[in-house]
């Protein structure tokens, strides 16, 4: 604070908790990122960095709000979530597409006032009343859809709010976010409100003796929150261009990661919303930087986690002055010098923290340096082809011949054990082509999450791109981009849009493995009796295809067999195992289980085992190397899968081939090195037929 | 018995509403109140029991802690990885519920001494963990553990009764000890008032992360007792696991600002909430409401408590 | 018993102590005076162990060299402190709250209940121990203190401006328990601002002034007038001088006004422009409650408020704000001032719609706390320094600047020099008498007697929710209000 009695400065006005810092913590990150990958820095990256912070922004300028008042809101992603099946429902009950974007809104505006209901009448502490709404939003979803409803075929014109670049150049979500953080930082610091929201943070009891009206202040805050939250989630709905149940899942923590970075006091009172953009910017920075450089998910994860400590401790520390308490007496008041003495160290100390995060990030960047100059090299050819064809579908440019080949794979989730099988495959072909591969993904299926990923490649400029989608709408938009920049796309085990890729690796189509699995359950229950399901998660996009061929095939050629319940199991064998001892208990005339997820089967193997229950058979899809065990017990009768590793190398070959030209539309076969040659039928490049593994075979397979 | 539900009014509302949920299979459904299935629902629900009553701890103490789901699969995965080193499984144990320590005297440590705010501290803990956990492991289960791990060897028949027995055991001592014994008693004193806890001699900062080390060895009692009942371990477990131990908390009376809450009311809240989706399977109710209703009751339980507190409360203004 | 020599303290930038010494004797009461900021809370920090001073210091206690004082370790010699804001555990039972630290691993409830009984028979206090402390009254927190403390055996008992926030007959029943105490042995040191009280109860003074040590006197050689001058470190002008204002018509005006909840039943008062009207009782009387009704922070639920001789309908403290009415609360910490923020935001607070609309405007709101800060004297470096950083009294000045902003006409003031040094006291007196004769009517709610009895124009005195009577300053003596206040004394 400023010795002289007159106003602070311009400084300690603007960012009266050390916000400034965070410009530095950017500019740092900007300089280790630009160095290491120099299309970091071009303005393509740069709004494409801020078209994808856009919801998570969205989510915390609301959080901003809440937090303010020295609450909290983590139902904001369950809203997100809420707000798209509405929006999608009362679309597809025929309301016009602007009154439904309206209804959601609406909704997330009710659901804000619940929210301030709860906590200023009700005086339920903000933590646990939201912490009950996050369950209850996403459950009242999960519920209004079955989980597995999702909405899409929306009108160009909505799509466009979440994927059109105004003036070929500025993302649309981006114009709104950009409009929802002014208006909010005009209220939250230039109006009477703002300043209220402020001093209920720092003590609502004296707020109230001094006139503010708490409740109503408070209650506006949950609500402007609120209808945040459901902003976020029609512009996630418009961007991925699907409404489904599973929206915003997990995005929250990111939010408040964001605004507390961003220098305001979890206890209320304390930040600022130009704080919160920069924490926003910091985290987004990183993760989008990391992803350039070729580096996984993790360690983006854990550098933020460490950031965040980090930081937040420096300032604690540092900024003690604001949390000690000043007792009755005591008119030693700190004196001014040691105030901004300890804005300094602050300074110091995050620098030194920034330091450590680069040397890790550098020490990173050495390995994958051949990356880099992979990247950079056709860096220049790409950018060229972008100007030439703005927004138009450029040719693709041959790539230096020296440079190795950047083949980029995508699993729907990479810690599956499904999918950390086929890349056993892909690093085998990888190293046998001599290409470099990068694999990353989401660690749970999360479509948006995903799209970041391939967002991130197109910018860093890979040869070729391979997805399996989470969802074909939300991959699919973002695939056509690649396509349109230059870059050779397949999709594989999970397809896109037949227009946004130019091959298919198949392994078996969704119809193919409903129907193997149908007729497997029919046939180790005898030809009728009931069976049960054991899905992943209810809104998972995968698993609901092909349950929904199984029920096809079951009605068409298994007239015996009857649907018991289908189960969740949340991708994880803990849940899967109760669920199963459940269904055998409550559904004692299940004969057969049918276990479509890669952890659900070991999990019902386990249930069944500890049951005793022989007479119940299990059939489903899964890894082999998780179930042998149980394969030779006898408690799975069957598995259905093909070979995993065979897939993941099949599509690191078909995608060099498309990125080398070698496999072009037209062609009828594919050569895939030890697989000899494969059929091409269509676009569609065939593995092969679904494979059952059983007691005889799988010990031939080890993956 | 009247004067037990005046004191006790949270307490019995839980009863009460148990009694409701437990009363719905009477209705011609087969199989709920076997043997069997009882003895699944328990043993189902002692992970999250084990992890409740540390963060009961926590969270009388003043504290949160949204790490444990990522502690939870940590603890987990270090098990299975000892034990295929060849320790000795007592030894595995050890060393797991020593870890569990270490991590939440972490957590503590991050509260205490960087004076971050508990749920922000472990906010990134649990990112840390969780994605820490991923770069160590890949993503691959731990296979190939050897044959003592799955039960700790037991017969598979009598293991979970002696799960259940030692599990109810150390919860039992845990109850009396958190209202019988003064290293009990002292959380509450830190949580009902920091401030005035050091001014009668207690070492708050202490006690915070022996509260937080507590909730560590808990968590990672939980991961054993979940993770021995399978041959293999999964690397993405525990998700969402913080936050249905921090229901089941909420939900059995404890106050989320510290200073009030008992284990009686943490185990009739573990018993509500984790009955619920097993209740409703065996009514063959959609599972797609599963989630609603947990939310519904939470919100509800919570709505409740504030109701009855100011009734309490009385006229004080 | 306890003896503190050669303390000194130095805080970054600032030196809160220097060269103070302490002698404290078994059986006697010991007052340390001054004012704030002089350094008393600093000295008794350092005595308790909480801060550790400067090297050099010694600190004996019961004979014994204390060279690592901790709190614990100054408890386990014999000292305790009672805080002027009892420390208690609001969630814990009152037996808790006795005996937390004091039983072995394990506890037994049974034996607790029992010591706890015993412990507050010995302060003269019988409640039920099962009850949580929360919901104690004021008076009965700082005798649970007290038995908290000699519980334990503490032959050293500081007792920090335990008085403060008691009405006058909770403080005497207190003084005659510490007598008791003193004629049992214990060594007290009592700080406080009611020269009255150290007057009756000490037996010697030990003065600070700005951190340093003044001196340490017996009782004969002091009076009042010499222990003002020896805090003050100069002259003071007369303690209350009466205002002397013209009474205007009548403000306010309440006819059967009740509040249910808080017991609150039947008062009818009037205060005109240019009065002051002292509002006395004991604690619990209803006094604050009153003040919460009128300013509608507690909805009246029986009877009206008239403003300038019109109903005003008060539901919340929006409408007594627009009414004129301004509120300075008894609890300057949590309502008067909110303490994180600068001096200019908590001085524009309740008229920051009046300066910008829904816009803030920060030049309106500098220039408005820049003159109020000037008028009333409020020392700080700057109007932008939070208001935390500043002593009681300053604080205390920061919130009537508040109220003045709003310019009201009706002023109530909730014990508004508790706990705040002479001087500060004295502006603070001379400003309600400038106020008064610019024509606002101000209602003062004191439990300090003289300070009621010097400055009201009439006394108002209220026992259990409903008004005892009205006594003009001619009539109005400390004991003609106690006769009021006090339980079965019938008018």
């Amino acid at each position: 604070m400023n010795a002289g009695g007159g106003r602070p400065g311009r400084l300690a006005r603007h960012s009266p908790n050390g916000e400034w810092v965070l410009i530095v913590v950017l500019l740092a990150e900007a300089a280790v990122f630009g160095w290491a990958h120099p299309r970091f820095l071009s303005w393509e990256n740069t709004f494409e960095i801020a078209r994808l912070a856009a919801e998570t922004g969205l989510l915390a300028f609301g959080l901003t709000a809440v937090i303010k008042t020295g609450g909290i809101d983590l139902s904001v992603g369950s809203m997100m979530g809420l707000a798209a099946v509405a929006l999608g429902g009362s679309w597809s009950l025929g309301l016009p597409v602007g009154a439904a974007v309206f209804l959601a809104l609406l909704l997330g505006a009710a659901g804000g006032a619940l929210h301030g209901l709860l906590v200023t009448r009700l005086r339920v502490p903000p933590l646990i009343a939201t912490l009950g709404t996050f369950s209850l939003y996403r459950g009242l979803a999960e519920a209004l859809t079955g989980g597995y409803t999702s909405y899409t075929g929306f009108p160009a014109g909505f799509l466009a709010l979440g994927q059109a670049y105004l003036f070929g150049w500025l993302p649309a979500q981006l114009l709104i976010a950009g409009a929802v953080f002014l208006a909010l930082w005009v209220l939250l610091h230039r109006t009477v409100f703002g300043r209220e929201l402020a001093v209920i943070g720092h003590n609502a009891a004296g707020a109230r003796f001094a006139g503010v009206r708490v409740g109503a202040v408070t209650l506006r805050a949950y609500v402007i929150c609120g209808v945040c939250a459901a902003l976020a989630g029609v512009i996630y709905v418009a961007r991925i261009g699907q409404a489904k149940a599973d929206a915003g899942l997990g995005y929250e923590l990111t939010a408040i990661a964001a605004v507390v970075l961003g220098g305001a006091s979890i206890n209320g009172g304390r930040g600022t919303l130009h704080g919160t953009l920069l924490g926003l910017l910091c985290l987004i920075v990183l993760q989008n930087g990391l992803r350039l450089a070729g580096q996984p998910s993790e360690i983006a994860g854990l550098l933020t986690g460490a950031v965040l400590i980090a930081a937040i401790a420096a300032a604690q520390v540092l900024f003690r002055r604001s949390v000690r308490p000043v007792a009755a007496d005591a008119s030693v008041s700190e004196n001014p010098e040691e105030f901004t003495m300890k804005n300094h160290q602050l300074a110091l100390l995050i620098a030194a923290i920034l330091g450590g995060a680069a040397l890790i990030a550098v020490s990173n960047l050495f390995l994958a340096r051949s990356v880099v100059e992979a990247g950079a090299s056709i860096q220049t050819a790409t950018h060229a082809a972008v100007a030439a064809a703005p927004g138009g579908a450029a040719t693709v440019p041959p790539p230096p011949p020296q440079a190795r080949r950047v083949v980029a794979l995508t699993p729907k989730a990479k810690a599956d054990p499904y999918f950390v099988s086929c890349k056993q495959g892909a690093d085998a072909a990888a190293a046998e082509l001599g290409v470099d591969l990068l694999w990353d993904s989401p660690t749970d299926p999360d479509p948006a999450k995903q799209t970041e990923v391939v967002e991130a490649w197109i910018t860093r400029g890979v040869d070729v791109i391979a997805a399996s989608c989470a969802s074909p709408e939300a991959l699919s938009s973002v695939l056509r981009k690649a396509r349109a920049r230059g870059i050779g796309v397949i999709s594989w085990d999970a397809d896109a849009k037949a227009d946004a890729r130019q091959f298919f690796v198949n392994q078996a189509t969704a119809e193919g493995i409903g129907t193997t699995l149908a007729d497997e359950g029919a046939r180790l229950a005898g030809g009728s009796g009931r069976y049960a399901i054991v899905t992943a998660s209810l809104t998972d996009a995968n698993q609901n295809e092909w349950i929904k061929f199984i029920q096809a095939r079951m009605a068409a050629a298994h007239p015996g067999m009857a649907l018991a319940t289908i189960q969740p199991s949340d991708g994880q064998r803990d849940k899967a195992m109760t669920e199963t001892r459940n269904i055998v208990r409550a559904y004692p005339d299940v004969k057969v289980i049918i276990a479509v997820a890669a952890p659900a089967v070991p999990g019902a193997a386990e249930a069944l085992k500890q049951e005793n229950r022989r007479d119940v058979k299990l059939t489903g899809l899964s890894v082999p190397s998780l179930c042998k065990a149980y394969v030779h017990e006898d408690w799975i009768q069957s598995i259905v899968l093909w070979n995993t590793q065979d897939l993941g190398y099949l599509t690191v070959r078909a995608a060099v081939a498309v990125a080398d030209g070698s496999l072009a539309p037209g062609a009828t076969s594919f050569s895939a090195g030890r697989l000899g040659t494969l059929r091409v039928e269509g676009d569609q490049i065939l593995l092969g037929k679904p494979f059952v593994f059983n007691a005889g075979n799988i010990d031939d397979f080890d993956f | 018995m009247k004067d037990w539900v005046k004191k006790h009014p949270r307490e019995a509302a839980l009863l009460g509403a148990i009694a409701v949920l437990f009363l719905l299979p009477l209705g011609g459904v087969d199989g709920f109140y076997t043997a069997g299935n009882l003895r699944n629902l328990a043993i189902d629900n002692l992970p999250v029991l084990l992890a409740a009553a540390g963060m009961t701890v926590v969270i009388v103490a003043g504290q949160i802690d949204i790490s444990i789901g990522s502690q939870f699969v940590a603890g987990g995965i270090a098990a299975g990885l000892l034990a295929r080193s060849g320790l000795p499984m007592p030894a595995v144990a050890l060393a797991t519920l020593g870890l569990g320590a270490l991590f939440g005297a972490a957590n503590g440590l991050l509260v205490t001494v960087a004076r971050i705010p508990a749920i922000i501290a472990t906010l990134a803990t649990m990112v840390l963990l969780r994605n820490g956990v991923l770069r160590a492991t890949g993503g691959d289960w731990i296979q190939g553990l050897p044959s003592g791990f799955q039960w700790f060897g037991l017969a598979p028949a009598s293991a979970p009764l002696v799960y259940l027995a030692g599990a109810g055991l150390v919860f039992a001592a845990a109850a009396w000890a958190l209202r019988h014994t003064t290293a009990g008693r002292a959380f509450y004193a830190v949580g009902c008032d920091h401030e005035a806890s050091r001014r009668v001699g207690l070492n708050p900062e202490r006690r915070v992360v022996a509260a937080f080390a507590v909730l560590g060895v808990a968590t990672a009692a939980a991961a054993l007792l979940n993770y021995t009942r399978y041959p293999t371990i999964e690397t993405n477990g525990g998700l969402g696991f913080e936050l249905k131990v921090i229901a089941a908390v909420v939900v059995g009376g404890t106050a989320i600002t510290g200073g009030r809450g008992s284990l009686i009311g943490t185990f009739l809240g573990v018993i509500l909430l984790g009955s619920i989706g097993t209740v409703f399977t065996f009514l063959h109710v959609n599972p797609a409401w599963e989630k609603a209703i947990q939310g519904a009751i939470l919100l509800v339980a919570v709505v409740a408590d504030t109701a009855f507190g100011r009734r309490r409360e009385g006229t004080s203004p | 018993m306890l003896s503190l020599r050669h303390i000194a303290k130095t805080y970054p930038g600032a030196r809160a102590l220097r060269g103070v010494e302490l002698e404290l004797r078994a059986g006697e009461v010991h007052a340390l005076l001054g004012e704030n900021g002089a350094g008393k809370s600093t000295l008794i920090k350092i005595a308790s162990g909480v801060v550790a001073p400067d090297p050099g210091a010694e600190i004996r206690l019961g004979g014994e060299q204390v060279t690592d004082a901790t709190p614990r370790r100054m408890q386990e010699l014999g000292l305790a402190v009672v805080y002027q804001n009892p420390t208690l555990f609001s969630e814990l039972s009152v037996a808790e709250n006795l005996c937390l630290g004091e039983d072995g691993p394990v506890i037994s409830w049974r034996a607790r209940a029992e010591r706890a009984r015993a412990s507050l028979a010995r302060v003269g206090a019988d409640f039920d121990v099962e009850r949580p402390a929360g919901g104690l009254r004021m008076a009965e927190k700082q005798l649970l203190e007290i038995a908290r403390a000699l519980s334990r055996r503490a032959r050293v008992l500081i007792l920090d401006e335990p008085t403060a926030s008691l009405a006058q007959g909770d403080a005497d029943r207190l003084l005659d328990l510490v007598e008791k105490l003193r004629a049992e042995g214990v060594a007290i040191l009592y700080i406080t601002h009611r020269l009255e009280e150290v007057l009756r109860i000490a037996d010697r003074f030990t003065v600070l002034r700005d951190g340093a040590w003044i001196g340490v006197y017996p009782r004969a050689e002091v009076d009042r007038a010499r222990l003002i001058r020896l805090m003050a470190g100069r002259e003071l002008a007369e303690l209350f001088p009466k205002a002397g204002a013209e009474l205007g018509e009548v403000a306010l005006e309440t006819r059967g006004l009740g509040h249910g909840p808080s017991g609150l039943r039947d008062i009818s008062l009037t205060v005109r422009r240019g009065e002051i009207l002292g509002l006395a009782g004991l604690v619990g009387a209803g006094r604050t409650e009153l003040a919460r009704v009128l300013f509608g922070l507690a909805p009246a639920t029986e009877g009206e408020i008239l403003v300038g001789g019109r109903p005003a309908r008060i539901r919340e403290v929006g409408d007594a704000l627009a009414l004129g009415l301004a509120y300075v609360p008894e609890d300057r910490k949590e309502h008067g001032v909110v303490e994180a923020l600068p001096l200019v935001e908590n001085i524009s607070l309740a008229v920051l719609r009046r300066l910008g609309g829904v816009w803030l405007d920060e030049t309106a709101e500098e220039k408005l706390a820049t003159g109020l800060a000037a008028r009333l004297g409020v020392k700080a470096a700057s109007i932008h320094v939070a208001a935390g950083t500043l002593s009681g009294g300053n604080q205390q000045k920061v919130a009537l600047a508040r109220w003045l902003a709003t310019e009201p006409r009706v002023l109530i003031l909730d014990e508004p020099t508790q706990g705040i040094d002479v001087g500060a006291k004295a502006e603070i007196h001379r400003l309600m008498g400038q106020l008064v004769r610019e024509g606002l009517a101000i209602i003062l709610i004191s439990s300090e007697l003289p300070e009621l009895l010097g400055l009201a124009d009439r006394i108002a005195v209220l026992r259990g929710g409903r008004l005892a009577g009205v006594l003009p300053a001619g009539e109005a003596t400390r004991e003609a209000v106690l006769h009021l206040a006090m339980e079965g004394a019938e008018t």
